[in-house]
């Protein structure tokens, strides 16, 4: 007498198991837009021998903006030169000079920021070249970094949006307190990695 | 007791000439009978037993509830009803708009699957059968992808996202697990889940393939899939029942004194005769 043909024998059976176990599990992993999405360029403090450094000095950061704003300068012998974007009337009556001038506009990207190690600034989506201005508190000089890039949309998926990437093709610094500056990851987007460096006067010093 | 001796004395008469007698009989040796049975032997299969053509009708229902659908065929060859070297042919649209960030993605494009199945089943001559099976898949499309124009928030500007005929090429392996039953006749039906891992696609720097043609949607490497097949089994060749003939002789227990007319050949088992 014949015993009827299973249609699985035990080994099949275990590996069909097995494998519908590996299956699942492998669906158990979760799809995520990136937590960090904002694309920045990078920037690194470093003292000019390249260690990096926080920069104690208090920073402020402005860039410049496409077209002109007009501009309104107070001068007083003896005082503080002020400027503004709007008439002062009461600082005409102290007897102060109005300067009225066409220059470019700006925003400020960081304001009185203290003992930076690094920072994160935008780029331009659309201009080729952004003016970087670092104002210090200590230093009546400024720095103007010049940087140049190209810009392209990226749609990593749809539900993520849309991010713009930039490449960065040059550099450039006065030297008021930058030693040198120098492009260390030429590819901008949201991974965090640092972009530029910038090498400030002299060598830090162990506290 | 004297009435009993005669009466024994003839029973040990009459047992002692019965062997006598057994010897007499021996001068004419008994014919082996010969027993003819027909032994059916394991049903064997030919190597190739024909192809099976198929339709997905999952992907195309698939349109109903998505916003993208597959339109694929596949002839499977049937090699001993175990192995089925297998080649997928399809064509996928998608044209996929999310609902938050309104980027739409399309495309229109064929793609190609090779593999093989393996029949798991152990009776392999059923007609049902349980498959595990192994696939390469390769799409080269053009997609589209467009959205809200870029707006710069500290610049200012902005500038129409839209981007053509981007052409990408794409790589994925495939592991199928299915059933396929018979219905009537040579015709079955089956379905297949599929677990898909993305090889490789051609980089670009303004979109990632959002859907790849016979992948499906990359929101992960992997991706699941599924079909339900209507199978038409075009058989090539015939299973084979084979059955032979086996000729038994009936042999005495003992051994016969003149064995000139029972030859060895005659008292085993003859050479089965192959139909």
């Amino acid at each position: 007498m014949t015993q009827p043909h299973s249609m699985i024998n035990k080994g099949q059976g275990a590996i069909i198991c097995a494998l519908c176990f590996v299956l699942s599990a492998m669906s158990c992993s979760s799809n995520n837009c990136p937590l960090e999405s904002t694309v920045t360029c990078n920037y690194g403090f470093y003292d000019a021998n390249g260690t990096a450094i926080a920069y104690n000095d208090t920073l402020t950061i402005t860039t410049l903006l496409p077209g002109t704003k007009t501009q309104y300068t107070y001068q007083l012998f003896g005082h503080r030169t002020i400027t503004s974007d709007v008439r002062i009337d009461s600082l005409l009556e102290k007897g102060y000079t109005e300067t009225v001038s066409e220059v470019r506009r700006d925003t400020i990207l960081g304001n009185r920021l203290a003992g930076l190690a690094t920072m994160k600034l935008p780029m331009s989506f659309f201009s080729g070249r952004d003016t970087i201005i670092l104002r210090y508190a200590s230093i009546s000089r400024r720095d103007t970094l010049y940087i140049q890039h190209s810009s392209f949309s990226n749609v990593d998926l749809p539900e993520c949006g849309t991010h713009r990437f930039h490449t960065l093709t040059g550099i450039q610094a006065t030297d008021a307190a930058i030693d040198h500056v120098e492009i260390s990851n030429a590819n901008v987007n949201y991974n965090g990695s640092e972009n530029i460096r910038i090498y400030f006067n002299g060598i830090a010093t162990e506290e | 007791m004297k009435p009993i001796i005669p009466l024994l004395s003839l029973v040990l008469l009459l047992a002692s000439a019965m062997p006598l007698r057994a010897q007499g009989n021996k001068q004419e040796p008994q014919q082996p009978q010969k027993f003819v049975a027909l032994v059916e032997e394991a049903p064997k299969l030919t190597f190739f037993q024909g192809f099976t053509l198929s339709a997905d009708v999952f992907g195309v229902a698939q349109r109903i509830f998505s916003d993208y659908a597959t339109f694929e065929g596949a002839l499977r060859l049937n090699l001993k009803n175990t192995f089925f070297p297998i080649v997928e042919l399809g064509f996928a649209t998608c044209d996929s708009e999310d609902a938050n960030t309104f980027i739409r993605y399309k495309t229109n494009a064929p793609y190609l699957r090779v593999g093989v199945d393996f029949n798991m089943l152990k009776d392999k001559f059923q007609d049902n059968r349980l498959f595990l099976g192994a696939r390469y898949g390769l799409s080269r499309y053009n997609f589209d992808i467009s959205g809200p124009p870029i707006k710069d928030p500290v610049w200012g500007g902005s500038e129409p996202f839209s981007y053509t005929d981007i052409a990408t090429t794409s790589h994925w392996l495939e592991i199928v697990v299915g059933v396929q039953v018979k219905v009537w006749r040579n015709f079955h039906m089956g379905w297949s889940v599929r677990y898909k891992r993305e090889i490789s696609s051609t980089k670009n720097q303004y979109a990632k393939p959002y859907y790849i043609p016979g992948f499906g949607t990359t929101t992960q490497t992997t991706a699941w899939g599924a079909s339900y097949n209507l199978i038409f089994d075009l058989n090539w060749g015939k299973t084979k029942h084979t059955a032979r003939e086996v000729t038994l002789t009936h042999r005495p227990l003992q051994q016969p004194t003149d064995t000139t007319s029972v030859t060895p050949s005659d008292s085993t088992l003859q050479q089965p005769q192959q139909q």
